[in-house]
C-alpha cells in the first residue's frame, strides 16, 4: 500500500478577490515524481506554496504525515524542502553562506552565528555545490555577483543540504543551460543516496518545458486553479496538454 | 495669468515666505547697542587666541568632548540595535509574540524620541548635579530610541519572500532571527553608524554649553566672559576635529567578511553591553540618594502656569518649528539657484559649514547683538543652523548627480539658473524633501534649545520652571513639549511616506 506523505482536501485559496486554487484534492505518495505543468499564473506557485506550508489555504484541509501543519514539530516540518521559482537567497550572504542556512535546522544557534561571521566550517556546503556544478571560484562570492544560473544552482544545492524527503521546486530550470538542465534533474530525481548524500525520494516539480518529462512518474496539469489531470506520465496524450495550454 | 503648480521644485522654494513675517519682526525688533561687540566677535574669528596655556585647554576639552561622545555613541547605537530588533515586526513575527507588546515599545521610544538631549541633560542634572556621566546618560537616553526607530525601519525593509524561505528551512527561532536580521543591521552600522557618531559629537557641544563638560563649557565660559578671541579659539579646534573625523570617518570601510573584524566587532558589543549594565548599576546605587529622592519635586510642587499662557507657549514652539523648517528647507536650494556660480558656491559651503558648527546658543547670542529676543530670531538661527545641515545633503546629491539634462539645456541657450533649477535640483527636489521632513521632526526637538536662550516657548519655560523647583509646571511643559513632538513625527512620517 502506497504511503501518502503530503494531502491536500477541497483546498481553495482566494487572494484579494481572486480564486487562485478552486477547489484543489491532491495526494503525493512515498517515492513519486511528479511533474506540475501549467501555464503562468494558473496558480502553480500557490499550489507549492500551499504544499509547504507557507500559505494557509481560504478553505480546506493540507496534510502532512497524516498530521495538519499546526500540529507538526519544526523537526516535521523540516521534512520538506523548497526550491522557489524566485530563489529567495540573502543577496548580502555569500553563496555558502546561503548553501550553508539549509542545515540551520539541525544545528543550534552557534551555528548560525558562525555561518555569518563567516567561521563555520563550509565543508558540507562545499560538497553539495559541486555536485551541483558550481565552481569553486564563486563559493566565496557574494550572490549579487552570481548570474542566474549560479544562483538558481546555489539555491537548488541549499535546498539538498537540508536532507528532507520531499522536495517541491517551482521551475528549477530556467536558469540553466541544456547540459546543466539534465545533470541538475538528475539530481532532483535521484533516487538512491550517494556518498553519503541524501536525496529527496518524493519530488514534485513545476515544470513549463515538456521535452523534460520522460523521468517523471505522474504528470499533473493545473489551469485557473483547478487539477485538470493528475495521470501516469506514460497515460498522458495530446488532449491532455490541450486542456491545460 | 498662469497658475501656479505644485510639485516638488516649486514645495521647495515656498516654505521661504515664512521669510515674510520673520524679516519684519526682526527689522522691528533691530537695535545697534551690541554692534561693537558683534564686530569684536566677527573680528576674533580671524584672531584666535593662540598660547600653550589655551592649547593645553583646548586639549584637555577636546579629549573630553570626545570621551563623552564616543562612548554614548557606542552604547547608544548598540542598545539602539537591540531596541530596533524589539521594536521591529519581524521579532513579533518570528516569536509569534501579539503586536500588543511592540506597539507598547514603539510608544515607550516615541516618547522617549521626543525629548531633546538637552532637555534630558537638564533634568539629569537636576536630580544628580552636574557630573560627566550625566552628559553620556543624556546622550545616551534619546539616541538609542532614535537609532533603534532607524534600525526598526531596516529590519522592516527585509524581503517578506526571505523570511518566508528562511521560515521554510525551519530553523531555531533565535538562527532564524539572526540570519534573517544580520545584514540589515550590518549595513544600517555602516551607512549611518559614523554619522551618528557627528550627531553624538555636535550632542556633546551643546549640552557642554549647558555646563556639562567638554568644549562646550569652555565655549560658554568665553563667551559669559565675552573672551571672543577664546571662543574663537575653541571653534576653530572643533572645526579641526570635525574635518579630521570626516575624514576618518571616509576613510573607514567597514568589511563584514573580514572574519577577524568580525570577531573585534562582536567583542566590543558584548563588552559595551556589559560595561554599560554594570555602570548603570553603579550609576544609580553609588549616586547620592537625597539627590535621586529630589525627583520628587516633581510630584509635590504646585503649578503657576495659567492655562492661557501655556497655551500661548505651545502656540511659540509650534510656530518656532514652523519657521525654522521653512529656511531650512528653502534657504539652500534658493542661495544655491541664485548665486549658481563656483565662488558663490564655495562661499556657501563655508557659510554652511560654520552654521554647522557654530551651537545653535552661539548663534542666537550673537544675533541677540543686533535684534531683541524674540520668536522670529530664535527661528531664524535654528532655521540657519539647520539649512547648514540640509545645504550639506543637498550639495552631495547634486554633485553626485548626472548633469547631462544641465548641460543639454545650457546648450540650448537656456539661463545658468534655470537650467539649474529644470536640469538638476528638480531631479533632487522630491528626496531633498522627504530628507528635510525627517530635519523637521529634529527641529521640533531643538526648539527646546533656543527657547532656553532666547526666551521663547516651552523650552523657556522648562529651564524657568526647573530653576524655580517647579515639579508640577515641569511635567506639563515636558508633556506637551512631547506631544508636539511626537504629533510632528507623525505628520513628517506621512509626508516622508508620500515622497519616498
Amino acid at each position: 500500500m502506497k504511503n501518502t506523505l503530503l494531502e491536500l482536501k477541497n483546498i481553495s485559496y482566494k487572494y484579494k478577490k481572486n480564486l487562485i486554487l478552486n477547489k484543489v484534492n491532491l495526494k503525493i505518495n512515498s517515492g513519486e515524481k511528479i511533474a506540475l505543468l501549467g501555464k503562468s499564473g494558473s496558480g502553480k506557485t500557490t499550489l507549492i506554496s500551499v504544499l509547504n506550508g507557507t500559505i494557509k489555504p481560504t478553505l480546506g484541509e493540507v496534510k502532512l504525515f497524516n498530521k495538519s501543519f499546526e500540529e507538526l514539530d519544526r523537526k516535521q516540518k523540516h521534512k520538506i524542502t523548497t526550491i522557489w521559482q524566485d530563489l529567495r537567497l540573502i543577496e548580502d550572504l555569500s553563496a555558502e553562506q546561503n548553501v550553508n542556512c539549509g542545515l540551520l535546522a539541525e544545528n543550534n544557534f552557534y551555528f548560525a552565528f558562525k555561518n555569518l561571521l563567516n567561521i563555520s566550517s563550509f565543508k558540507k556546503a562545499h560538497k553539495y555545490m559541486q555536485l551541483c556544478k558550481l565552481h569553486n571560484s564563486i563559493y566565496d562570492k557574494k550572490i549579487r555577483k552570481l548570474s542566474g544560473g549560479q544562483k538558481q544552482r546555489v539555491a537548488i544545492a541549499r535546498s539538498l543540504i537540508q536532507g528532507s524527503n520531499i522536495l517541491l521546486a517551482d521551475e528549477p530550470f530556467s536558469n540553466l543551460d541544456p547540459k546543466l538542465i539534465k545533470t541538475i534533474k538528475n539530481l532532483l530525481l535521484e533516487n538512491v543516496d550517494k556518498n553519503n548524500i541524501k536525496f529527496p525520494k518524493t519530488t514534485l516539480v513545476a515544470l513549463h518545458r515538456l521535452d523534460l518529462l520522460n523521468d517523471f512518474d505522474k504528470v499533473i496539469g493545473i489551469r485557473d486553479g483547478k487539477i485538470f489531470f493528475n495521470i501516469k506520465r506514460t497515460n498522458l496524450k495530446k488532449f491532455h496538454l490541450d486542456k491545460i495550454y | 495669468m498662469n497658475k501656479l503648480k505644485l510639485n516638488y521644485t516649486s514645495l521647495s522654494f515656498l516654505p521661504i515666505l515664512v521669510c515674510i513675517p520673520l524679516g519684519y519682526q526682526l527689522i522691528t525688533n533691530l537695535h545697534f547697542g551690541g554692534f561693537k561687540l558683534f564686530q569684536e566677535f566677527f573680528i576674533s574669528a580671524f584672531n584666535p587666541k593662540i598660547d600653550n596655556e589655551i592649547i593645553f585647554t583646548v586639549i584637555n576639552r577636546l579629549n573630553e568632548t570626545i570621551l563623552i561622545a564616543f562612548f554614548s555613541w557606542l552604547v547608544s547605537i548598540i542598545f539602539g540595535a537591540i531596541f530596533g530588533i524589539l521594536s521591529s515586526n519581524i521579532f513579533y513575527k518570528i516569536f509569534n509574540i501579539p503586536n500588543l507588546f511592540y506597539s507598547i515599545i514603539r510608544f515607550f521610544l516615541t516618547i522617549i524620541r521626543s525629548l531633546h538631549e538637552v532637555v534630558w541633560g537638564l533634568l539629569l542634572m537636576q536630580i544628580y548635579g552636574i557630573n560627566f556621566s550625566i552628559g553620556i546618560i543624556a546622550i545616551c537616553i534619546p539616541y538609542i530610541a532614535v537609532n533603534s526607530k532607524v534600525f526598526a525601519e531596516q529590519l522592516e525593509t527585509i524581503d517578506y519572500k526571505i523570511f518566508e524561505s528562511i521560515n521554510q528551512i525551519n530553523a531555531p527561532k533565535f538562527s532564524f532571527l539572526l540570519t534573517l536580521i544580520w545584514n540589515p543591521i550590518i549595513n544600517t552600522f555602516k551607512n549611518f553608524g559614523l554619522y551618528r557618531l557627528e550627531c553624538s559629537i555636535r550632542s556633546t557641544l551643546i549640552l557642554g554649553l549647558f555646563g556639562i563638560g567638554g568644549i562646550g563649557t569652555s565655549i560658554l565660559l568665553s563667551l559669559q566672559t565675552l573672551n571672543f578671541r577664546e571662543l574663537w579659539t575653541y571653534l576653530w579646534s572643533l572645526a579641526i576635529l570635525i574635518i579630521i573625523s570626516s575624514l576618518i570617518f571616509k576613510k573607514i570601510k567597514f568589511n563584514n567578511t573580514n572574519k577577524n573584524l568580525s570577531i573585534i566587532f562582536i567583542v566590543v558589543i558584548f563588552i559595551t553591553i556589559l560595561l554599560s549594565f554594570s555602570y548603570f548599576l553603579y550609576f544609580v546605587f553609588n549616586n547620592n540618594f537625597e539627590n535621586f529622592n529630589s525627583i520628587s519635586f516633581l510630584f509635590k510642587s504646585s503649578s503657576d502656569l495659567e492655562l492661557f499662557n501655556f497655551l500661548k507657549l505651545i502656540l511659540e514652539t509650534i510656530i518656532l518649528s514652523l519657521l525654522s523648517t521653512g529656511i531650512a528647507i528653502s534657504l539652500p536650494p534658493l542661495l544655491i539657484g541664485l548665486f549658481n556660480n563656483n565662488t558663490s558656491k564655495i562661499l556657501i559651503k563655508f557659510f554652511a559649514f560654520l552654521l554647522r558648527l557654530i551651537p545653535t546658543p552661539v548663534i542666537l547670542i550673537t544675533l541677540l547683538t543686533f535684534n531683541n529676543p524674540s520668536l522670529s530670531l530664535a527661528a531664524l538661527t535654528l532655521g540657519l543652523h539647520n539649512a547648514g545641515i540640509t545645504s550639506k545633503l543637498l550639495f552631495t546629491n547634486l554633485d553626485s548627480q548626472d548633469k547631462s539634462n544641465y548641460i543639454a539645456m545650457k546648450s540650448l541657450g537656456i539661463s545658468k539658473k534655470t537650467s539649474w533649477l529644470l536640469g538638476l535640483f528638480s531631479q533632487q527636489a522630491k528626496s531633498y524633501l522627504a530628507y528635510c521632513a525627517y530635519r523637521s521632526d529634529i527641529i521640533i526637538r531643538e526648539t527646546a534649545i533656543v527657547g532656553i536662550i532666547g526666551s521663547v516657548g516651552l523650552g523657556w519655560q522648562l529651564q524657568e520652571s526647573l530653576s524655580s523647583f517647579a515639579g508640577k509646571e515641569v511635567i506639563m511643559v515636558l508633556t506637551a513639549y512631547s506631544s508636539i513632538a511626537i504629533v510632528g513625527e507623525l505628520i513628517n512620517g506621512k509626508i516622508k511616506n508620500s515622497l519616498t
